[in-house]
């Protein structure tokens, strides 16, 4: 059985564990053997987004250390994984055997539903829901890695589903990390309109494949849309994949 | 121009709640979702001629030092005069002690941000000659003290009635219309009047070719030709980055520049100028001055790095594609340079104490570097600034960057490279962070991130975090077998 590595964001270790046990499952109904190494913490993007390179440096480092054998490293969420395949090589770029490591763990480093898509080559999970649903391009996803039609592919496979066009789906909502709580007015304007959109759509379901997104997205609608649903593609699937027996 | 970086959040606080720029903003996105990609549709192979148009401004900048000093000897060849300014104040003085010596009391200018970056026209009123604007949209600008909204359109804001009392007030119209026709005739016939006794006309240039030593402009209203034919004495200031190698160069450059700048294949007018009129000729001007600028770009381009800033071509693409630019306008950027360019420029230009919110003001959402035909890393850019910065945390007065930042990274730091500790610190927080929690979700501010929960709520630290999950599954999974 093919084994591969689970990198759990931060994000998700701490407010939204859903997300990884929902990437666990998936991935064990998909017939790979999911690990998770405990020493894992965080990838370092809050402090390369600071400027502080030289604390970042060695959280890379740390990183390196714990996913460096590893023959594919899978993360649900996209902004990390650009962290790890674009961020560690510059960092590490006056350190020829770091950057060697870092160069080389890159190639190994996935965002979930790229790797159900292009790795695995798997586009229909046989999920099921009755429902409209809108995607958002989330930009480290789209722009970062180029991924958009993976997640749309799975989307679109899943039975009874509506999947609607949404208005403006690749403009960033705001998120940006210390950007959302150091420019609250501007953020607010973004995530509002991202919200209206989704509204005016006419899904009753916004899916994404980024934790900064989905507490982005999901901290407003909850706060004034508190009926409007947000959520992570790999917690959708798996809830929407009929239960079979025998898994955990 | 004043200098108003420092009030960035302030202004975008003002801007946002204004209705009018929001209407015209909530559309302008649509100039990089339909527009763009048509008019670049129109090359045989449109990421190609993006590749091709990235490499000649990589090479150019590569290359200044040597291209300029082509340029200069061609140009000199040509018959223009080339004037090299280090700084802005010297530009100024130079323009303003030509005017005085030919004892010219107004000139007329085309559209230029070099100007701003100057701030030539204060200089020049100050001393009693008038600089009249004559792109329609600088002219309005102009006319209400306004900074530039837009490096293309700096008046694309101002509302029509607005225009229409101003041009009675000061362009001589006689009635109020709303007609954009009549009112893009009534200036005509207030700025023809201008050009017609004209003796020196100021541009800025879009390109030099070193090989040829031509400067070209690049325009939609003809206003920068007349600025060019009708006077004596035409004065034309670049600031070094304008130059390129060659006249190809230049061609596939101007094809970028339109499809990116307002959607054509080509703009209305462009002209090229090869020195002055010779003896022969019956038309143009008698003496072409070209100012090449510096104001800190030598220095810029000493920095590897940093020297990325000057492919910018300046064809307001990353503006249309910034969520932040088409929130909040132009304005706050504080100076004559707005949106992502302005982010990028800004700070090396006028330091980057004085422009952090330009720096940070940004999600990293990559938009703006999607689309640049000029090839520039914009967030790879702000990350630059930022490491800077937080390397001479100890300097910097207020904004984010304190030494509390420093001290926080560090304690992150230790807790992120070993597991047990980030386990720890999570035990600890947990509490801290949750303490106002109901219902799995925290709705009410907790310091020092009271910004995030303005609109937003957060979800509760998580009961278990993944890793104590994994410590269960794990468990289980072993037990199973
Ligand atoms: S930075 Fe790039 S996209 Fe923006 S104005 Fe300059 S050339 Fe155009």
């Amino acid at each position: 059985m093919k084994t591969v590595s689970m990198f759990i964001p931060c994000t998700v270790d701490l407010f939204l564990p859903d997300i990884g046990e929902a990437t666990y499952q998936l991935l064990k109904r998909l017939g790979v053997n999911p690990v998770y190494h405990e020493e894992q913490t965080c990838c370092g993007q809050p402090a390369i987004n600071a400027g502080y390179i030289k604390q970042a440096k060695e959280v890379a480092k740390h990183f390196i250390e714990v996913f460096g054998e590893d023959g594919a490293i899978v993360s649900p969420s996209g902004s990390c994984v650009c962290t790890v395949k674009f961020h560690y090589p510059e960092l590490l770029c006056d350190e020829p055997a770091w950057l060697a490591r870092a160069e080389d763990l890159a190639g190994r480093t996935y965002e979930l539903s790229q790797y159900i898509v292009d790795v695995l080559g798997v586009s229909d999970l046989g999920a099921f829901y009755t429902g409209k649903i809108a995607y958002h391009e989330s930009c480290h996803i789209l722009r970062g890695l180029g991924v958009s039609e993976q997640p749309k592919k799975l989307i679109t496979n899943v039975k009874g589903a509506d999947f609607v066009a949404m208005k403006f789906s690749e403009i960033c909502c705001g998120f940006g990390g210390e950007f959302a709580n150091n420019y609250p007015d501007i953020s607010e304007a973004m995530v509002k309109e991202k919200c209206e959109n989704y509204i005016q759509s006419g899904a009753d379901l916004l899916l994404l494949c980024e934790p900064g997104c989905l507490l982005n997205i999901g901290g407003y609608l909850s706060r004034n849309h508190p009926d409007k649903k947000v959520m992570h593609l790999a917690q959708f699937l798996n809830d929407a994949i009929p239960f079979r027996g025998k898994e955990n | 121009m004043e200098i108003r970086t420092e009030q960035f959040v302030e202004i975008a606080k003002k801007e946002l709640k204004n209705a009018r720029n929001k209407q015209f903003l909530s559309v302008l996105p649509l100039a990089i979702t339909i527009s763009r990609p048509r008019s670049m549709q129109s090359f045989p192979d449109p990421e190609a001629a993006n590749e091709y148009g990235r490499a000649v401004r990589a090479e150019a900048v590569a290359g200044m030092p040597e291209l300029l000093e082509e340029f200069e000897k061609n140009a000199l060849a040509n018959g223009a005069k080339i004037v090299w300014a280090k700084t802005a104040e010297e530009a100024n003085a130079f323009v303003l002690n030509l005017a005085k010596e030919r004892g010219i009391q107004y000139v007329t200018k085309g559209k230029s941000m070099i100007t701003e970056e100057m701030g030539l026209n204060d200089v020049l009123q100050e001393s009693g000659i008038e600089p009249f604007e004559s792109d329609l949209g600088e002219f309005i600008a102009q006319q209400l003290h306004k900074p530039p909204f837009h490096i293309v359109g700096p008046a694309l804001n101002i509302p029509v009635e607005e225009i229409s009392d101003l041009f009675i007030a000061k362009a001589d119209m006689k009635e109020p219309t709303t007609d954009p026709v009549k009112l893009g005739y009534a200036a005509r016939l207030y700025l023809r009047d201008k050009f017609h006794h004209l003796a020196m006309g100021i541009t800025g240039v879009n390109m030099a070719v070193a090989e040829t030593g031509s400067i070209i402009n690049v325009e939609n209203e003809g206003n920068i030709r007349m600025n060019k034919s009708s006077p004596k004495i035409q004065v034309s200031i670049m600031s070094l980055e304008k130059v390129v190698p060659t006249m190809a160069d230049a061609m596939h450059m101007i094809r970028l520049l339109c499809r990116n700048c307002t959607g054509q294949k080509l703009s209305a007018y462009i002209s090229i100028d090869s020195g002055p009129k010779k003896s022969d000729e019956v038309d143009g001007p008698e003496e072409l001055y070209i100012i090449i600028l510096d104001n800190g770009r030598s220095e810029i381009y000493q920095d590897i790095q940093a020297r990325e800033a000057l492919r910018c071509i300046r064809c307001g693409a990353c503006l249309a594609a910034c969520p932040v630019y088409c929130k909040i306008g132009g304005y706050p950027y504080g100076w004559a340079y707005s949106g992502p360019m302005g982010q990028v420029l800004n700070p090396l230009l006028l330091g980057l104490e004085k422009t952090q919110d330009l720096y940070h003001a940004c999600t990293l959402c990559g938009a703006c570097k999607s689309i640049c035909p000029a090839g520039i890393d914009h967030p790879k850019m702000f990350l630059y600034y930022r490491v800077q910065e937080a390397n001479s945390d100890k300097k910097a007065a207020g904004g984010f960057i304190t030494n509390k930042t420093a001290k926080f990274f560090d304690l992150w730091r230790w807790g992120t490279t070993r597991a047990w500790r980030w386990k720890m610190a999570v035990k600890t927080a947990r509490p801290f962070v949750n303490r106002y929690a109901k219902d799995g979700t925290i709705n009410k501010t907790i310091k020092p991130v009271e910004g995030w929960f303005r609109t937003r709520n957060l979800p509760a630290m998580a009961r278990k975090t993944f890793h104590e999950r994994w410590a269960e599954i794990n468990k289980k999974v072993t037990s199973d077998q």
